[in-house]
C-alpha cells in the first residue's frame, strides 16, 4: 500500500480500553504499596519473595498497563508487535518494581535514597514504555516530540518519587491504611496512566513501507484481555496472600499475645508456686534443722555433759543410762538390761533404804535428793538426783557425783568451826569482866552465907534452922558458879559440833544469864518473852548460844550512847511455820541503811575494836542449821531475826 | 519506937546476894528491908522512924546506883549508902564518896567489912536524927516566943547592946531587958553563949 512520507496516520482510541489499562495501574500501584510493608517486616528468603512476588506483580501490571494502553490505541495500519522486545520491556518493568520495592521497604529512605530509587524507578518505566513502543511493528515511522518525551520522561520521575513516598508512608499498617492506600494508589495509576499517555502522545506516525514482520506477532484482543486478566490475577494473588499473611500475621500476633499472656501468668504462677516451694523448702530445712540441732543437744547432754542421765520404764526397770552414768556408776548398759541382774540391789543394798529411794522415783518431784549409792568395785558416793515424770508416765533421772563436794563442804566447814571458836575467844575477852560479875554475885552470897554459919555455929547458941538455910544457899550458888564457869568454858573448847534435840528457851535463857551483867553495865534492861509452846529444834548449844550472845553483845553496844529513852533488849520466840522465830530488838543506835546489807559481811564493823566476824559467823551458823539470819530497822534501833526449822538440818 | 531496931535498907538485883545480906544483918539483930531495884525503893510505903542506913548495888537495872543517890539528896532523904559492887573502879567510887557514901565494897566482900559499914552508916544516921531532934526542940521553943521577944533575941545576938535595942525599937531598956529575960527562959538558954550558939543552929540571924 501507498502512503505520502509526508501524511500523518491519524489514530483514535478505545476509551474502554483506556479506562481498563488506568484501572490495572491502579491495581498494580495498590498491589505495590500494600506488598511493600510485606517486604520490610520480613527478612532473609521471605524477604526476597515478597521483593521477587511484588516486583513482578507491579511491574506486571505497569506493563499490562501499556499493553492495554498502547492496543487502545488504533491506528488505520494493521500493528504487529516484536515479541521479544516486548517481553524484555516487561523484564525491565520488574526490575524497575524492585528496585522501588526495595528502596521504599528499607527501614529509612532518606532524601538521596528516594531520589535514586526514582530516577531508576523512572528510567526502567520510561525504557519499558519506549521499549513497548519499539516493538511496534506497523507499516510506518514513529516520529517523536522531544518535548512530549521529555516531559513524560518528568512525569515518570515524579510519579517514581511520589510512588516511593506514598509507598514508604504506608509501609506501617493502621486504621486508615485501606483507605489512603486506595487514595494513594489511584494517584499513583493516574500517574502511571498518564506518563502513558503523554509518551504515546509523543509518537507521531508517518506511513512508511511494511515492516520486517519476523519475531512478530498480532495482539488479538483476546490475547489482550488475557493478559489483562492473568495480570489481574497475579496482581489479585499477590493482594491476598498479602492479606492473608497479613490476617496470619495478625492472627499469629493476637495468637502470640495470647500466649504471651499466658505464658506470663503461666510464669506467674510458676513463680508463686516455685515460692512457696522455696518457702516451703525454707521451713522444712528450718524445721529439719531445729529437729536435727534438738537432737544434737539433747545427744550432747546425754553423751557428753557430765552428768548421770538414766530413764526409768513406767514399769520401773532402768532402762537407758548415759556414758556418764556407766562410768560413775561401773555398770553398762547391756548389763543392766540383763534379765538375771537386779540394778537396783545392787546399786542401793540396803532394801529399806531401796524403797525409799522407789519413792523418790515415783514422786519423780524434780526436786533434788541426796542419795547414797553403791558402785560396781564397792565404794558408797554421795549422789545429788533429780527424777522427773515423762508424759508416759516413766522417769528420767539425773545425778551428779557429790562425794568429792561433800568432803570438801566438810573440811570448809571444819574451817568455819574453827574460825567461829576463834571469834567466840576474842568475843569472851569482851565478856570476861561480865563473867567475873557473874561469878562475884554468887560468891559474895557464898561468902556471907558461910560466915554466917560460921558465927552461928561459934556463938553458942546457933540458930540452927537459919544456918541449914544459908548452907543450902550456900551450895546452891556454888552450883551456879560452876555453871557459869562450865558454860565459859563450852564456849571456848573446840568442841565437835554437837546437834541435839533442844528447847530454844533454855539457850535464850543461859544466854541471858551470860550478858545479864554485861547488860546491867551498861543499864541496859534485858526483857525475854519466850513461847512456852515452843517446837524443838536440832542444833548445836554452844553454837546457838554463840549466835545469841553476839546479837545481845551488838545490841547492848548499839545502845551506848543512848541518853534519852530507855535501853532495853528484848528477846522473843514464836513458833514460826513448823519452826522456831526469834527476834533480838534493840532501843539503840540503829543500823545505817548503806550497812543493812553489809553488816553481815566478813570483816565488815563498825566497832572501833570490832573483829568483822561476829554476824557473818552468826550467820553461817544459823544457816547451816537451815535457818534464816536478817536484820530490820526498829523504832527505834535495830531487829535481828533467826529462824530454825524444827527438825531440819541442811547440808 | 526510942527501943526499935535499926533499919537497913538493902537494893541489889541479885535475889541470892539480897538473901545472904539479909542473913547476915539479922544476925545482929537489925532489921532488913529488901528492894530489888532503885524505883522500887523509891516507891516503897513510909519508913519507920529509927536509924537507918542503905546497901545498895552500883549497878541496879533501871536506876543506876549513883543515879539513885542523886535521886535521894533531891529528894531530901538523908540515909547514909553503903555501895557495893561486883565492878568497882576507882571512877565511880571517887563519885560516890563525894556524893556522901559511907562506904564502897567491892564483891565479894567481907562480911566484917559490910558490917562495920552499916554501923557507921547507922551511928552517922543516928548523929543526924540526933541533930535533927535538938533543932527541933529549939524550933519548938523559938516558935513560943511573941514577936516582940524573937526581935529582941534577934538583935541580942547580932551583939547590940540593951540600949541600942531600946532604941531601935523605941522602947526603954528596963522593958528590953524584961523581953530578953523572957526569951532567954523560954529557950531554956544558960547564958548569952548559949543562946548565941542556938541561934546559930536555928540560922536565926536569917530570920525575922
Amino acid at each position: 500500500m501507498f502512503i505520502s512520507a509526508n501524511i500523518e496516520l491519524t489514530g483514535s482510541y478505545d476509551y474502554g480500553e483506556v479506562g481498563r489499562s488506568v484501572f490495572i495501574a491502579i491495581a498494580a500501584s495498590y498491589a505495590a504499596l500494600d506488598l511493600a510493608g510485606h517486604v520490610t517486616a520480613a527478612s532473609g528468603r521471605i524477604r526476597a519473595a515478597w521483593l521477587t512476588g511484588g516486583a513482578t506483580a507491579m511491574g506486571l501490571g505497569i506493563w499490562t498497563m501499556h499493553i492495554k494502553g498502547m492496543l487502545a490505541f488504533h491506528l488505520p495500519v494493521p500493528v504487529e508487535y516484536h515479541w521479544p522486545t516486548f517481553l524484555a520491556s516487561l523484564l525491565v518493568a520488574m526490575l524497575a518494581s524492585e528496585v522501588a520495592l526495595y528502596v521504599a521497604s528499607r527501614q529509612k529512605m532518606g532524601m538521596v535514597e528516594a531520589l535514586i530509587g526514582s530516577v531508576i524507578m523512572s528510567a526502567g518505566i520510561a525504557g519499558m514504555h519506549y521499549m513497548g513502543m519499539a516493538a511496534m511493528r506497523l507499516p510506518a515511522i514513529a516520529r517523536f516530540s522531544l518535548l512530549l518525551v521529555t516531559i513524560s520522561v518528568l512525569f515518570a520521575f515524579i510519579f517514581s518519587l511520589v510512588a516511593l513516598m506514598m509507598a514508604f508512608d504506608l509501609r506501617e499498617e493502621t486504621r486508615w491504611t485501606v483507605p489512603r492506600r486506595l487514595g494513594s494508589a489511584t494517584v499513583m495509576g493516574l500517574a502511571v496512566s498518564a506518563m502513558h499517555y503523554t509518551g504515546m502522545a509523543a509518537a507521531t506516525f508517518i506511513p512508511a513501507s511494511p515492516p520486517d514482520l519476523s519475531n512478530a506477532v498480532s495482539i488479538s484482543p483476546f490475547a489482550n484481555n488475557g493478559i489483562a486478566i492473568v495480570t489481574l490475577v497475579v496482581i489479585v494473588a499477590a493482594m491476598v496472600t498479602s492479606s492473608v499473611d497479613r490476617g496470619m500475621s495478625r492472627e499469629v500476633q493476637r495468637l502470640n499475645q495470647n500466649l504471651e499472656q499466658r505464658v506470663a501468668e503461666r510464669t506467674l504462677q510458676l513463680e508463686e508456686v516455685n515460692q512457696a516451694l522455696r518457702k516451703e523448702i525454707v521451713d522444712r530445712k528450718r524445721t529439719e534443722d531445729e529437729l536435727k540441732k534438738q537432737k544434737e543437744v539433747f545427744q550432747k547432754i546425754f553423751e557428753d555433759i557430765p552428768v548421770m542421765i538414766g530413764f526409768v520404764g513406767k514399769d520401773g526397770h532402768l532402762e537407758l543410762v548415759n556414758p556418764e552414768w556407766q562410768r560413775t556408776l561401773g555398770w553398762t548398759q547391756e548389763e543392766i538390761r540383763e534379765p538375771g541382774l537386779d540394778i537396783y540391789a545392787e546399786l542401793f543394798p540396803d532394801p529399806e533404804y531401796r524403797q525409799v529411794f522407789f519413792e523418790v522415783v515415783a514422786a519423780s518431784t524434780g526436786e533434788w535428793t541426796d542419795l547414797k549409792v553403791k558402785v560396781r568395785e564397792g565404794r558408797v558416793i554421795d549422789v545429788a538426783a533429780a527424777f522427773v515424770l515423762l508424759s508416759d508416765g516413766s522417769s528420767i533421772g539425773i545425778g551428779k557425783d557429790i562425794t568429792e563436794w561433800k568432803r570438801t563442804q566438810a573440811a570448809l566447814q571444819e574451817t568455819q568451826e574453827n574460825l567461829a571458836r576463834v571469834t567466840r575467844v576474842i568475843g569472851m575477852g569482851e565478856l570476861v569482866a561480865s563473867i567475873a560479875h557473874e561469878i562475884n554475885q554468887p560468891l559474895t552470897a557464898v561468902l556471907m552465907n558461910g560466915n554466917f554459919s560460921m558465927r552461928q555455929i561459934t556463938s553458942g547458941m546457933p540458930n540452927l534452922e537459919e544456918v541449914q538455910k544459908a548452907i543450902a544457899e550456900i551450895v546452891e550458888d556454888a552450883n551456879r558458879i560452876s555453871a557459869v564457869i562450865s558454860r565459859v568454858r563450852g564456849l571456848l573448847k573446840k568442841g565437835v559440833v554437837d546437834r541435839v534435840k533442844l528447847d530454844l528457851n533454855e539457850v535464850i535463857e543461859e544466854v541471858s544469864v551470860l550478858v545479864r551483867s554485861e547488860a546491867a553495865r551498861n543499864l541496859v534492861t534485858v526483857r525475854l518473852e519466850l513461847d512456852t509452846v515452843l517446837p524443838r529444834v536440832v542444833g548445836d548449844r554452844v553454837q546457838l548460844q554463840q549466835v545469841l550472845i553476839n546479837l545481845v553483845m551488838n545490841g547492848i553496844d548499839a545502845m551506848g550512847a543512848v541518853a534519852d529513852r530507855t535501853r532495853t533488849l528484848d528477846i522473843t520466840s514464836s513458833p514460826h511455820g513448823d519452826g522456831v522465830l526469834v527476834r533480838v530488838q534493840d532501843s539503840g543506835s540503829g543500823i545505817d541503811p548503806d550497812h543493812m546489807e553489809r553488816i553481815f559481811e566478813a570483816f565488815f564493823t563498825t566497832k572501833p575494836q570490832g573483829t568483822g566476824m561476829g554476824l557473818s559467823i552468826s550467820r553461817s551458823i544459823i544457816e547451816s542449821h537451815g535457818g534464816r539470819l536478817w536484820a530490820e530497822p526498829g523504832s527505834p534501833g535495830a531487829i535481828f531475826y533467826f529462824t530454825l526449822p524444827a527438825n531440819g538440818m541442811t547440808v | 519506937m526510942k527501943d526499935a531496931a535499926p533499919m537497913v535498907y538493902v537494893v541489889d538485883d541479885d535475889p541470892s546476894v539480897r538473901r545472904a545480906i539479909k542473913r547476915l544483918i539479922e544476925s545482929i539483930g537489925l532489921q532488913v528491908e529488901l528492894f530489888c531495884s532503885a524505883q522500887e525503893f523509891m516507891s516503897g510505903k513510909s519508913r519507920p522512924d529509927v536509924p537507918s542506913c542503905l546497901v545498895v548495888d552500883i549497878r541496879l537495872p533501871g536506876i543506876s546506883g549513883l543515879d539513885f543517890q542523886q535521886e535521894l539528896t533531891k529528894a531530901s532523904i538523908h540515909i547514909p549508902i553503903i555501895f557495893i559492887t561486883a565492878h568497882g573502879d576507882v571512877r565511880m567510887t571517887v563519885r560516890a564518896m563525894k556524893a556522901g557514901a559511907v562506904e564502897f565494897l567491892t564483891k565479894p566482900f567481907r562480911d566484917q567489912d559490910l558490917l562495920d559499914a552499916i554501923q557507921l552508916g547507922l551511928e552517922r544516921d543516928r548523929a543526924r536524927r540526933q541533930q535533927e531532934a535538938e533543932i527541933a526542940v529549939l524550933e519548938e521553943r523559938f516558935k513560943s516566943l511573941t514577936q516582940r521577944e524573937r526581935e529582941v533575941i534577934t538583935m541580942v545576938v547580932a551583939g547590940n547592946l540593951n540600949k541600942q535595942i531600946a532604941a531601935e525599937i523605941g522602947t526603954t531598956e528596963n522593958t528590953v531587958k524584961v523581953h530578953r529575960s523572957r526569951a532567954m527562959d523560954k529557950m531554956q538558954a544558960q547564958s548569952l553563949a548559949d543562946l548565941v550558939r542556938m541561934a546559930e543552929r536555928l540560922q536565926i540571924p536569917g530570920r525575922t
